[in-house]
């Protein structure tokens, strides 16, 4: 204390200082609380598990994901190709889900709109960063350590993230034509758009090279991964898209007689939830979809396709996605079991009522794989009414989604948690199956003046149609059971989901489906048979717009659907369709999202131009 | 005895304190030596002689309240109402008289048995107030530092005293809510930033950053001080950016016995406004505008519900159309009508969730279901004392609001222990509060991203013909077509019952000072903040709504962190004649971490409270989450102060900070300020001026610095997870692992930096009768930490936290007050403008950070203050077909007749502005439509003394700033088919009606209801936040209630002028994190249905004895 008194300030000055030093002699105090806690730096995934659990990241996108918004990232491209292509209705209520108002009524300049073509643009880029991270990181371990991976598995990682960056691209592609190609080494985010031109050269040539890398068997038995097979179906798909029939041809035959796909037996195998049908022969490439698989939200059970179930009963929920009239109409066939709108072409949508099991008209029995109608079982779920099912049939009809319905039976339903569990499960999304390379042949067949082949094409997609139709699959919940026995006494204790479609059972319809019975006749009578298969094959599957828009036949076939075809028109069945905007010449492509461009800028240029007419 | 206690305890204290082990142990034993201490001291003392008299103040009036003590003894009285005091004293005592704001006065009793004592208030600027580390006289302050009047903010029911400091403290803005124990959101001088924009607040000496301070019973509170420029914040340079708070709790005893204060109120409280009060509430009202909905879509009216549209009535029952009579509903519904309605129903054969039987309701008022009154109360005991060695305090407190939702309430109890112990030239001490705080209910503080679903969003817009309860008692629903998509908001009231947060918080600091000679000081602090935060959550199955949910989950989550701060200042201080030195150099080190930890459980067996655990047996699916963060920060200061004979006052501080925060090599800042200061009234040439009794001009410049963002964002981060990158690559329904990169670092990143200037003039007028206080500014924010978007061709990755934005805040606060011994008056002012200058150099807007139905209402935009709105600008409506089709663009063209072509164009619809007059009206026309920043908000509080009673208001207003009323979508718009406004049938458009305020009901029409100026509204308002009156009890009033206490009525929110048309125009803040930290500045302003503010009416009483 005398010290203190005597010299104060030299005492306080040695507090301080120890003080002080006592914090300062732990020299790491800021570094140490430095590093993230909870995340990985890149160090701990430069191995061969890092690369490969990047890789699986790549895949992920295939369908949203819980990093990718809401409902525009889907699999299926259902707001897009199915909503406002002719096929579906938005569906639900007038003002749920605004964004796809604006979509099915041709107003995609609309913020709204613009929300959901964002989502769709950001994720497919996140699909194509996602991709060349792991090429990045391939390329990195193999020169730090280059006994990491066999060729065979660095081939194939390369090949597998290759094909990826090529499917997301092609995504992008299909919705705006003028798109940027990032490939693996690119840093600059903001680069100018390609031309339609350079992109399709862009995509051939990544398709080549992922066909090269890739076995011809998914690498590790895993059936979800890309093969050489897939890059060359899915070259053959690009191939027609640009138009290059001669050599989709090529491509498409060689994958169609050396290739190891086939078309399912039957139609019900193609959309399924049971486990013994799905990624059988005819899958090319699918999300595939797991419920139940561990996550407690069921966030991989289909996130994107959870709206559209039926609105009612069991689901609950949502009821977007409704089939049109339109799409109902264009199921019927003739006396000779081919397509209506072929044979009858001014009055085949003349029905403006609900279609139902009453009407007992002669149908393809794909109608009653794809549509819930009145009267009809739904799959093994008893039979589908209007008053349990549809959500607001002034709005949105009274029909709904069924092929990506799961059957009761099969197990397949999110049972864990998560939203809405009932409108979720492990249906896998088809990509792009068989039955549709087999059509783009055909196509591309047609265009090259091979109009025998292509009727075979065509026909083999046919005579698969007719194997089977929608049995009484009578349900196990007794009150629906005794419901649909009622109606239908010859259902009793028939649970058959399938029939072959002469069954006597299937009373709700009278089902048809044949063969064309010769060769087209012309080019013209070939491509609108193709098309229409086409549309009856795929419908549902978010293809439609896409076909539309390469045909260059969108503006016609779109306008018509609203102010009249076929004896039918959609503005007076539903009258919001009135507000739609005419389908027009700048709808060929979807304006790139305006913020995108905002985010291109690069001192005072925008380094994305916008699509003509946008 | 006495004195042994007091020795064991110092050795406890000096020796036993340890920061690593058993902290919370440790105080324990300190708060219960304490009261014993407490209990076992005190003596006794001789009596002599009585000694009356009379206490006024300068201006003569009787002041009340004023402490007269006997030197050297326990003996002491209070004035009451008259200003009269009585008390026995030896005839040769000292008596020494103290009274807050005034300079104290002894007198010697001398044998008098009467003494009158005049009392002087302080002048202005001779108030001492603490600032930065020291105490300061306000004529040394060169800063812009505003004192809260604790007492004017105290007369509130709240349970922060934050919610009051916007009414006090000119430059000060407070969001914050209705709901018990709601967050608020306190913002000093404008936005500085686009995330992170909380105040720093120094509660003793500890730092603590967040807005939820409600841990800290107001009670306790002695003191508020806002530093508001960088001149006198920068001392706390690295987080003082966004201003500092000081608050100090250190209420202490005076040498004396144990003297004891009880205060306790109670009260009950209402909403202010309710949605009954602007939305329909009777059935067939409702039907009329769904009719018109329908017809005038040229859609075909539903008879479901009402039956024949020509003739509608009640439905007896609504069964949903989900119930055919062959199958779940066959022998319940026996009688049905032509319209299919039920109309008589075997209620015993009747089960639910299969399906849902209602009778039709006349009129369900939904916000009565679940608003109604709700009791409030606040009991607080505090005893102190001490003697010259020692001073201690303890308080208790109990804090019990419910909420005016059903099963909403706030409780806390709290403990506080304060002591300081003299040893000669040492002295130590603590400050320690222990709180427990428990929010129960389901309603949600503040919306946030859940708005919509939460009961205020859309679901209290539930339709009338609803009963609240089906047949059987179950909650109801809109489960039948037509009755929408909302839930059952009673039921989710009910649910959320027993949701629960928990707040356990041990908040204080132990210190110690070394007054080596009267000029030279060391002093040590360790102040700490520990805490463990809890909550439960539970979400029932609703098979009652129309998008029917039949699992359940349940989820908890705790975050537990603890924070340390060491502080070690050395001061010194020195008069040389005129020359005022005061010299403060100082170290600091801070390190918080934190650990949390969250888990859910889906598809619960069983529901009760009981079994919401997340066991496997329990439920169908678990999950569980963990995350953590730890940061440090590492700093060393300087203050010098200089004066020259009262006259001339200088100030420079500078402080260099470290951060953890922050990339290696630019981890330290600096951070200088200057503060001058001029008294001029001392000058010879204002000596005795009339007017200018006493002026000090004030003029800083600093800068400060802010590093509030997540740590680790200094390198890239992978993750991923199970729904976002694990992938079933084998396709047999089993995921694998996958990642991506979760977040892009910055490897430079740095301090955003706040460069401020202020000046300001402290006046006093006309004698002091008229105090004075203005102060304008300029804040300037660069190198602005913050995540602007990037490509979305970079993927999804978190982009990396940069450095280049920069926003500005220019502003003037004042302050005018008189303070009369009968009256008082003071009204505080303030304006401030906000506005991004840049964002990344490149980008000139970013939209905020939530969307609603319709879209993204805000933008933030280079050269507009920040969370703007946005969006098109009404401009009447189409009057006619004609001119709708004018306004049609050509399918084939795409030309209209009269440009601009507008999709959807029809008779009663919106016409939008073609800002950018290219011809279309289209998301390119999107404008800036609103701001909600206030023009102005100003404080007024009044106070009046007569005889015993005394009487206080305040009022707070707020002028100029705009709400963007988002409920409109839903009860302008009936989007979901909610309920919708009073007026909405009768101000529609019609042809008759071609003026209206709304366009035409029409369910078809998505185009007017696109975001636009029709949602903005004018949020001014003005409000009268507190009334008091009370009443003193004068000597003798009662033998249990000792003279100078106190009863008094209090009303709250009693009256609200705004022409605000939504429920209540003081909206929280919105409750939204970014992947750089809070950013609900970016997200002001906007009504998605927010905890209307309460009307309180409350009594209380408080005494000493």
């Amino acid at each position: 204390m005398k010290i203190a008194s005597k010299h104060p300030l030299l005492v306080g000055m040695a507090c301080l200082a120890l003080s002080t030093g006592v914090i300062y002699g732990c020299s790491d105090f800021l570094s140490s609380s430095a590093p993230p806690q909870g995340a990985l730096d890149s160090g701990n995934l430069a191995n061969r598990s890092g690369v490969e659990a990047t890789l699986i990241g790549a895949y992920r996108p295939l369908d949203c994901t819980t990093s990718s918004g809401s409902w525009g990232c889907a699999a299926s491209n259902w707001a897009f190709g199915t909503v406002g292509s002719g096929d579906a209705y938005k569906g639900s209520t007038g003002a749920d889900q605004p964004p796809i108002n604006d979509l099915e009524g041709y107003h995609w300049a609309s913020g709204n709109a613009e929300d959901y073509l964002n989502q769709k643009w950001s994720h497919v880029y996140e699909g194509v960063v996602r991709s060349n991270a792991t090429l990045r990181l391939l390329k990195s371990v193999l020169t730090s350590n280059p006994g990491e991976f066999s060729t065979a598995d660095a081939n194939g990682v390369a090949g597998e993230a290759i094909f990826l960056r090529a499917h997301y691209h092609f995504e992008a592609y299909r919705f705006w034509g003028n798109i940027p190609y990032y490939l693996e080494d690119e840093t600059d985010f903001r680069k100018p758009n390609a031309t339609t031109t350079e992109v399709i050269t862009a995509l051939l040539a990544d398709l080549d090279s992922a066909a090269k890398l890739l076995p011809a068997a998914p690498r590790n038995g895993q059936k979800g991964r890309a093969t050489s097979w897939t890059a060359k179906a899915y070259k053959g798909r690009v191939q027609v898209y640009a138009g290059q029939f001669a050599a989709a041809i090529t491509t498409l035959s060689d994958v169609r007689l050396n290739g190891p796909y086939e078309l399912e037996a039957s139609f019900d195998r193609v959309w399924t939830g049971f486990a013994s049908f799905s990624n059988g022969k005819e899958t090319i490439l699918a999300y595939q979809a797991s419920a139940n698989d561990g996550d407690p939200g069921g966030n991989n059970a289909n996130q994107g396709e959870r709206l559209n179930m039926p609105n009612g009963g069991h689901f609950g929920c949502c009821g977007f996605n409704q089939p049109t009239q339109n799409l109902v109409n264009f199921y019927r066939v003739d006396a000779a079991g081919l397509p209506l709108s072929l044979s009858a072409p001014t009055t085949w949508n003349s029905n403006n009522n609900n279609f139902t099991a009453a009407d007992n008209l002669p149908v393809d029995p794909r109608l009653d794989w794809t549509v819930g109608r009145e009267g009809v079982p739904l799959k093994d779920w008893g039979l589908y009414t209007v008053s349990a099912y549809a959500r607001d049939v002034a709005n949105g009809g009274p029909y709904s989604p069924k092929r990506n319905l799961h059957e009761k039976a099969s197990g397949s339903e999110l049972v864990t948690g998560g939203w809405a569990p009932t409108q979720q499960n492990d249906v896998n999304i088809h990509l792009f199956r068989f039955a549709d390379a087999l059509l783009l042949e055909a196509e591309a067949q047609v265009e090259a003046g091979s109009l025998a082949i292509a009727t075979q094409l065509v026909n083999m997609v046919r005579t698969r149609a007719g194997v089977t139709a929608q049995g009484c699959g009578l349900p196990s919940d007794p009150a629906a059971a005794a419901a649909e026995v009622a109606a239908y006494p010859i259902c009793t204790d028939d649970t058959r989901l399938a029939v072959p479609i002469n069954d006597p059972s299937t009373v709700w319809a009278t089902y048809s489906v044949s063969p064309y019975p010769a060769t087209f006749a012309s080019v013209a009578i070939g491509r609108q048979a193709v098309r229409t298969e086409r549309r009856l094959e795929l419908a549902m599957e978010g293809q439609r717009l896409f076909d539309l828009r390469r045909w260059g036949i969108a503006a016609t076939e779109l306008n018509g659907y609203l102010t009249g075809v076929g004896g039918g028109r959609e503005d007076t069945r539903r009258l919001y369709l009135a507000n739609a905007e005419a389908f027009g010449t700048k709808h060929q492509l979807y304006p790139i999202p305006n913020i995108q461009i905002e985010l291109s800028k690069v001192g005072t240029e925008n380094r994305l131009v916008q699509n003509p007419g946008w | 005895m006495g004195a042994n206690r007091r020795n064991t305890m110092e050795k406890k204290l000096s020796a036993g304190f340890s920061p690593r082990t058993g902290i919370v142990r440790q105080l324990c034993a300190v708060g219960l030596s304490l009261l014993l201490a407490m209990v076992l001291s005190g003596t006794a003392y001789g009596q002599n002689q009585a000694v009356t008299g009379t206490v006024t103040s300068t201006g003569g009036a009787p002041l009340q309240g004023v402490t007269i003590r006997v030197q050297g003894t326990d003996i002491r009285a209070v004035t009451d109402g008259a200003g009269r005091y009585r008390l026995t004293a030896p005839s040769d005592a000292v008596l020494t008289f103290s009274y807050v704001g005034t300079r104290p006065v002894q007198m010697t009793v001398a044998g008098r048995s009467s003494i009158d004592v005049t009392m002087a208030q302080i002048p202005y600027l001779e108030e001492v107030v603490v600032t930065a580390y020291t105490e300061q006289r306000r004529a040394d302050i060169t800063g812009a530092v505003s004192s809260l009047n604790v007492e004017s903010a105290q007369r509130q029911t709240g349970a922060s005293v934050l919610q009051r400091l916007d009414a006090s403290v000119p430059g000060v803005t407070v969001a914050s809510g209705g709901s018990p124990g709601s967050r608020s959101t306190v913002r000093i001088r404008g936005i500085s930033s686009f995330q992170n924009n909380d105040p720093l607040y120094i509660i003793d000496g500890t730092p603590v950053q967040e807005s939820y301070l409600n841990f800290l019973n107001p009670n306790d509170i002695t003191s508020v001080q806002v530093l508001k420029d960088a001149s006198s914040a920068s001392i706390y340079g690295a987080r003082a950016s966004n201003g500092v708070i000081l608050i100090e709790t250190t209420k202490r005893g005076v040498a004396g016995p144990p003297q004891v204060t009880l205060r306790a109120r109670t009260g009950v409280a209402s909403p202010v406004r309710g949605y009954d009060d602007i939305l329909i509430t009777n059935s067939m009202d409702y039907f009329e505008v769904m009719r018109a909905s329908y017809e005038n879509a040229g859609d075909a009216i539903p008879t479901n519900i009402y039956g024949d549209p020509n003739n509608p009535s009640l439905p007896v029952y609504i069964w949903p159309n989900a119930c055919p009579a062959t199958a779940a509903c066959s022998g319940v519904v026996t009688g049905v009508d032509a319209f299919g309605r039920a109309t008589s129903v075997n209620a015993a054969a009747y089960s639910t969730p299969g399906s849902l039987i209602m009778a039709g309701s006349e009129g369900t008022n939904w916000w009565d279901a679940v608003f109604s009154s709700a009791p409030v109360s606040d009991y607080n005991l505090d005893v102190a004392g001490g003697s010259d060695e020692n001073a201690y305090r303890v308080s208790f407190n109990f804090f019990d609001q419910g909420g005016t939702a059903r099963y909403n309430h706030f409780k806390r109890g709290s403990v506080r222990v304060n002591t300081t112990f003299n040893r000669g030239k040492l002295s130590f001490g603590e400050n320690i509060s222990l709180a427990l705080e428990r929010h129960h209910g389901g309603m949600p503080d503040d919306p946030g991203g859940f708005a919509e679903d939460g009961i205020l969003g859309k679901n209290i817009l539930q339709q009338p013909v609803i009963p609240v309860f089906d047949i059987q008692g179950n909650f109801a629903g809109g489960k039948a077509k037509t009755l929408g998509n909302q839930g059952n908001p009673l039921k989710w009231a009910w649910a959320g019952k027993d949701n629960e947060t928990r707040n356990n918080q041990v908040f204080g600091n132990v210190f110690a000072g070394l007054d080596m000679n009267p000029a030279i000081t060391f002093r040590t602090r360790l102040g700490f903040n520990v805490a463990q935060r809890t909550t439960l959550a539970f979400t029932p199955a609703s098979p009652e709504i129309a998008e029917a949910t039949f699992g359940n989950s349940a989820g908890e989550n705790r975050n537990d962190f603890n924070d340390w701060t060491w502080t070690n200042t050395l001061r010194y201080v020195k008069a040389l004649s005129k020359h005022n030195f005061d010299f403060l150099i100082g170290q600091e080190a801070n390190k918080g971490r934190n650990r949390y930890i969250e888990a859910s459980i889906g598809g619960l067996i069983n529901t009760s409270v009981d079994t919401r655990y997340i066991q496997d047996v329990l439920g169908t699916s678990k999950d569980v989450f963990t995350t953590g963060g730890q940061n440090s920060l590492l700093s060393v200061f300087g203050k010098a102060d200089y004066n020259f004979a009262d006259k001339y006052v200088a100030s420079f501080t500078v402080r260099r900070d470290g951060s953890s925060r922050l990339a290696p090599g630019n981890q330290w800042g600096t951070f200088p300020a200057v503060g001058l200061g001029w008294r001029i009234s001392n000058e010879p040439f204002l000596a005795n001026n009339r007017i200018l009794s006493d002026v000090m001009l004030r003029y800083g410049w600093g800068v400060t610095g802010n590093q509030l963002i997540p740590s680790g964002r200094i390198i890239a981060q992978f993750g991923g997870g199970k729904g976002d990158t694990f992938y079933d690559v084998a396709g047999g329904n089993s995921i694998v692992t996958g990642f991506r990169q979760t977040s892009l670092g910055n490897a430079n990143l740095k301090w955003e930096e706040n460069k401020s200037t202020n000046i300001g003039a402290d006046m006093l007028l006309f004698e002091g009768k008229l105090n004075f206080i203005v102060d304008v500014y300029r804040r300037s924010t660069s190198n602005l930490l913050f995540d602007p978007r990037l490509p979305a061709t970079a993927g999804v990755a978190s982009p990396p936290i940069i450095n280049v934005g920069q926003m500005r805040n220019t502003g003037i606060d004042f302050s005018v007050g008189h303070a009369a011994p009968s009256w008082s008056l003071s009204l505080n002012g303030s304006h401030y403008k906000n506005e991004i200058i840049s964002i990344n150099g490149v980008q000139d807007f970013f939209y905020g950070p939530i969307s609603t139905r319709f879209g993204n209402q805000v933008i933030n935009q280079v050269g507009h203050p920040i969370g703007s709105f946005y969006g098109l600008v009404t401009d009447g409506f189409f009057q006619s077909q004609a001119e709708a089709d004018a306004h049609t663009a050509d399918a084939v063209t795409g030309l209209c007749a009269t440009p601009p072509c507008q999709d959807g164009a029809a008779p009663g619809r919106f016409k939008f502005k073609d800002t950018n007059n290219d011809g279309i009206v289209n998301a390119a026309d999107r404008t800036i439509i609103g701001d909600p920043h206030p023009d102005f908000t100003a404080g007024l509080d009044m106070g009046l003394r007569r005889g015993n009673f005394d009487l206080n208001a305040t009022f707070f207003g707020s002028f100029g700033n705009d709400i963007f009323e988002n409920q409109k979508e839903f009860y302008v718009f009936r989007q979901f088919e909610t309920n919708v406004l009073k007026d909405l049938f009768d101000n529609s458009w019609t042809p008759s009606n071609p003026n209206a305020k709304y366009p035409r009901i029409d369910r078809n029409d998505s185009f007017s209801s696109q975001l636009s100026n029709f949602y903005i509204e004018d949020g001014s308002y003005v409000r009268l936040r507190n009334v008091q009156l009370g009443y003193s009890v004068p000597s003798g009033f009662s033998r249990w209630m000792p003279s100078g206490s106190r009863i008094y009525l209090q009303g709250e929110n009693l009256l609200t002028f705004t022409g605000y048309e939504g429920l209540d125009p003081s909206l929280p803040a919105a409750n939204i994190s970014g992947a750089a930290g809070d950013i609900r500045d970016q997200y002001r302003g906007v009504d998605r249905g927010a905890y209307p503010s309460n009307r309180v009416f409350s009594i209380g009483f408080v005494t000493s004895f």
